[in-house]
Order: structure tokens, then C-alpha cells, then sequence
């Protein structure tokens, strides 16, 4: 049957697209991290260095910096969008007209850009006029005076309120989802036994979307690691490089200083981050079973 | 669940209320300033004399938000013109037939998309730089399709798994061949899913920045991009920035807006299953 083919030719153009403009580009920078690359100096590749541009990647107290600056980032971003959004989620789930409301704006923060965003916040965490900055200082009296964008904690802060702000309303769309698969006999029964209703769910809800708050956690973790373009508009990777996250050091070290051959080590790096997390992630979400149809 | 008590409900309109002014007070703030003039923009005031000025200002030089308006949309309307039809073939063939390595491809597919787009970046510069498709849409296009594709397939299939074989079945016995089913039978049948991934690339692809960073500096500045101009030696001019942030807010706006329906089905079903 002509099919046996079919099945191939129909994978072709995508694959093509794929392996041209993703695995390419990632095995040519694994070539380029061994060999010695500065653009201001030449136009074509230098000579091989093995695992100089390693080596010397490892030693850069940069690296280390941008390496503390995206656990910092990851952690405190990942766990506190979560956390907001898995309880916007349970607070959406009734019917009502401020939930419906709600619900209407959740999509909106996802579909605005990155870059945008960091502007907005920016504009808002001025220290001279920034509504978020006058509004947070009112409320809380001891920050009055903080200049957000120019201290290196209150920089971090900044960028972590901003990337929430763009996610979370996204991720309570999928704990949404996974929470409408929970039974409501379930809670029933547990609220007649006598449980409280805090207790019903910790301990009867969430444990039975355990499988979607893994994906949501691994999912922003993902994301959170790649974070590049609000850096670059919000605070610039400043005060200083404080707030530069790897994917932001690598940009720096390939497209300010434009050394290829290091930049391209540190993108392999990074990469093998990514990936090892991605493949935990896609196990999780795609057991062995769901692709063979 | 029951008889909650008043204050317990009135607690939780309140912070239900409190999210939703989050949610919408940056784009509301954002709105606002974009009618601002230049010397109402330093003040918290709502009091101000509200101006259109600012959406004509950035079409002028040196802004010239028209031709990165142009740039944003050629590059969105020829990336999803090749990922889209590229994503159902493949899409389609994930979905109905077996083959040697089908699962180790299917990851592979996955997998590019956890690749660092500052990694992708690197080489294609390089390359870009020798062939003069620097500060080109066209070399625009080509690094878009890396993050569009993959997401593509993997939307497309989960959408293609949930139209019954028997239809593909029926259109065979008919003599339809295999490409007929595809565009006259599955691609009809999955229509909203085909919708829904094709926003969703849009929208990738309509806020996609750091490739339009390092890849352009002037003919083929998006209007992401474009936002960085207005940072200038006489200081930050944000109601031009909050202008062209409109522009670049409404479409995407628009388009998640009109899948909002099928929005949650449509990630979560990928998700979670």
C-alpha cells in the first residue's frame, strides 16, 4: 500500500523545519564552544581550543553570578506564581459574576509580550513616579522610599512581580482545567465526614491534581530559565549584573562582546539545563502509552 | 459546598476583586498613558486632558511605527503561512499511522522546544551575517519557525487524535486519496483546534523579541524592538512607548480573545492527559 511512503513524505517538511532551525543551530554551537571565536577580531572561526572556552566559562565570576541570579529567580518565580495561581484556581471554581469576570481577563496578561511587560514595569517601578512604586510605598510605609530599579534585592523583586504578573493568571487557566476533572462527590463526602473546609483541599483536592501542578511547576520552571527578553527591557540585567540570568549572560558574552567560541560553551551549558529538565517534563506529561495511538 | 458565612463570602469577593485589579491594571495604566501628554505622564493624576497625538507621533520619524508594523506582520503572516500547513502533515501523520522511531521523533520534536532561544540565535547569526540576510524579514521568518513548529505538531496531533478514525475510513473507501483527507475531511473536523494553534503561534510569533534583537537594526525592526527606540538621551518617552504598546497589544489581544472559548480544552487537554 502507497501508505507505507505516505506516513514518511507527510513527516518531511516539519521535520526539515525542525532539525534545520533547532538541532542545527545546537550542534553547530557545540562545534563553535571548542574552538577560539572573537568576531571584533576575526570574520571566520580561529583555531580549536578543546575545553578552553569551558574551562574559562567555569572560572568567569560572572558565570557564577548568573548562575545564582537565575536559582534565585527560578525558585522564588516558579513557587510563587504557582502558589497564587493554584489558589486563584480554587477560589474561581464556583459560579458568580466577579468569577466569571475574572475568569474573562485571565487570558489577556498571556498574550502580551515579554518585552512589553518589562517596559510597563518599568515605567511602574520608577522611583521618581512609578504607580506600582507610589501605590507599594503607600501601602507599606517603610518602602516609601526604596528605588526599586536601582537596589539590587528590591531589582530582583521587580522582575519576579512582573513575570508572575504575565504567568500566573495563565497557569490558574490550567489548574482550572485539571480542577474541573475533580468529581464534586468528592469534596461532598469529605464535608459531610467533618472536614473542615481547608482540609477537604489540601488533602482531597489537590492531591487528586497532583499530575497537573507537577506540569504546571516543571512548565514555568522551563520558562523561568529561559527568562531573557523582560530582563533586557525591565532592568537591563542591572543594578550592575545583578540581575542577569544566564540566558542574559550569554547574550551579553555573544552579542556585546561577540566571543562566539565562549558564548557558544555557555549555550551548550544552558541547553543541557534545559533539555535535562524538558525530558523530565515531557516522561511526566506523556507516559510511554500516549504516543503509540 | 454550603453555608459559608457571610464574612468568609464577602473575604473572598474582596480577593477576588483584588486579582482582578491586578490583572488589568498594568494594561489599564498602560492604556492610560498612551492618551497622555508628555507632561501629564510624570503625574498618578487621572485627572488629565486625554490625546490621540501620541498614536500619530510614532508614525512619524524616527519612530516609524508604520514600517515595523508592516515587519511584525509580513514575518507572523509567512511563518505561520509555512509552520502551520508543514505542523498538519506531520501532525496528521503522528496521529494516524506507525512507524519506526515514531516515539523517539515525537520527543525529538519536543525536546527542540526546551533549546534556549539565545542558543538557536548564535549560529544563525553567523550564518545570516554571510549570506546578507541580516536585518532581513526573511531571516526573521526562518528563526520563527524553530519555536512555532515543534508547538505546532504537538497541538495539531492531540486535536487530529480526537477526530474518529472511521472518518479517515470512510474517505478511503470513497477513493479519496490520503492528502484529500487531510485538507477536506480532518483539517474541516479539527477546524477550532487548527484555529486554536494557529493563535497560539501567532502570538509567539507577534511577541517573539530577542531574535528581532540580535537579527535587525533597522529595515526589519519589529515592533517589539521598536519599543527599545524609545528610550532615548532625553530620557524615557513613555507615552510613545505606551502608544506603540497598543499597537502591539490589540492584535494579540484580539486574536487570544476570539479562542478564549476553546482556550483551557485546548491546553490542558495536552497537558494533563
Amino acid at each position: 500500500m502507497h501508505d507505507r511512503f505516505t506516513r514518511y513524505l507527510l513527516l518531511v517538511p516539519a521535520l526539515v523545519i525542525v532539525l534545520g532551525t533547532t538541532l542545527w543551530p545546537l550542534v553547530s554551537a557545540v562545534t563553535t564552544s571548542f574552538r577560539n571565536w572573537r568576531l571584533k577580531r576575526s570574520p571566520v572561526p580561529q583555531g580549536w581550543v578543546g575545553f578552553d572556552n569551558y574551562v574559562f566559562g567555569f572560572e568567569e565570576p560572572e558565570f557564577w553570578n548568573a548562575l545564582k541570579v537565575t536559582v534565585v529567580f527560578v525558585t522564588l518565580d516558579v513557587l510563587i506564581a504557582v502558589a497564587v495561581s493554584l489558589g486563584l484556581a480554587l477560589l474561581l471554581r464556583r459560579a458568580g459574576v466577579l468569577q466569571s469576570l475574572t475568569r474573562a481577563v485571565l487570558i489577556l496578561p498571556f498574550a502580551m509580550s515579554p518585552a512589553l511587560i518589562g517596559v510597563s514595569f518599568r515605567f511602574m517601578f520608577n522611583g521618581e513616579y512609578g504607580v506600582l512604586a507610589k501605590g507599594i510605598g503607600w501601602l507599606i510605609p517603610p518602602l516609601a522610599d526604596v528605588i526599586w530599579l536601582a537596589s539590587p534585592g528590591y531589582a530582583m523583586a521587580a522582575l519576579i512581580l512582573s513575570d508572575v504578573w504575565h504567568w500566573f493568571p495563565y497557569l490558574t487557566l490550567i489548574f482550572l482545567g485539571g480542577l474541573a476533572a475533580v468529581p464534586v462527590e468528592t469534596e461532598e463526602a469529605a464535608l459531610i465526614d467533618g472536614a473542615t473546609p481547608w482540609q477537604t483541599v489540601l488533602l482531597v483536592v489537590l492531591p487528586q491534581i497532583k499530575g497537573v501542578i507537577a506540569v504546571a511547576l516543571i512548565l514555568k520552571t522551563i520558562f523561568a530559565l529561559k527568562m531573557f527578553d523582560s530582563v533586557q527591557t525591565l532592568t537591563g540585567a542591572g543594578p550592575g549584573i545583578t540581575t542577569q540570568t544566564l540566558a542574559h549572560y550569554v547574550y551579553t558574552i555573544g552579542f556585546v562582546h561577540y566571543d562566539m567560541g565562549h558564548a557558544s560553551a555557555l549555550a551548550v551549558v544552558l541547553t543541557a539545563l534545559l533539555v535535562g529538565i524538558g525530558m523530565f517534563y515531557t516522561r511526566l506529561v506523556m507516559p510511554p502509552k500516549a504516543v503509540a495511538r | 459546598m454550603n453555608a459559608r458565612s457571610p464574612l468568609a463570602s464577602a473575604a473572598q469577593s474582596a480577593v477576588l476583586l483584588l486579582f482582578f485589579g491586578m490583572i488589568v491594571f498594568p494594561i489599564v495604566w498602560m492604556v492610560l498613558t498612551a492618551f497622555k501628554l508628555p507632561r501629564d505622564v510624570h503625574s498618578l493624576s487621572l485627572n488629565f486632558s486625554p490625546t490621540v497625538k501620541n498614536f500619530g507621533i510614532v508614525f512619524e520619524a524616527p519612530w516609524n511605527i508604520g514600517l515595523r508594523i508592516v515587519n511584525s506582520v509580513v514575518v507572523a503572516f509567512f511563518t505561520l503561512a509555512i509552520a502551520i500547513p508543514a505542523a498538519i502533515l506531520s501532525a496528521y501523520s503522528f496521529s494516524r499511522f506507525e512507524f519506526a522511531f515514531k516515539r523517539g521523533l515525537f520527543f525529538l520534536m519536543l525536546a527542540t522546544q526546551f533549546i534556549p532561544a539565545v542558543v538557536i540565535i548564535l549560529p544563525f547569526y553567523l550564518m545570516f551575517r554571510d549570506l546578507g540576510l541580516l536585518d532581513s524579514r526573511t531571516g526573521l521568518v526562518i528563526v520563527n519557525l524553530a519555536i512555532v513548529t515543534p508547538f505546532a505538531v504537538w497541538m495539531l496531533k492531540g486535536y487530529f487524535d480526537a477526530v474518529p478514525v472511521e472518518c479517515d475510513e470512510a474517505a478511503l473507501i470513497d477513493g479519496a486519496s490520503r492528502m484529500a483527507i487531510i485538507w477536506r475531511v480532518i483539517v474541516p473536523m479539527a477546524l477550532p483546534g487548527v484555529i486554536v494553534a494557529s493563535v497560539f503561534c501567532f502570538i509567539l510569533t507577534w511577541n517573539e523579541f530577542i531574535f528581532a534583537l540580535i537579527l535587525t537594526r533597522d529595515k526589519a525592526v519589529t515592533l517589539q524592538v521598536g519599543l527599545v527606540s524609545f528610550r532615548t538621551e532625553r530620557g524615557d518617552l513613555w507615552e510613545l512607548m505606551a502608544a506603540a504598546g497598543v499597537f502591539i497589544t490589540v492584535p494579540a489581544f484580539i486574536a487570544a480573545v476570539a479562542i478564549q472559548k476553546h482556550f483551557e480544552a485546548g491546553l490542558t487537554g495536552g497537558a494533563v492527559k
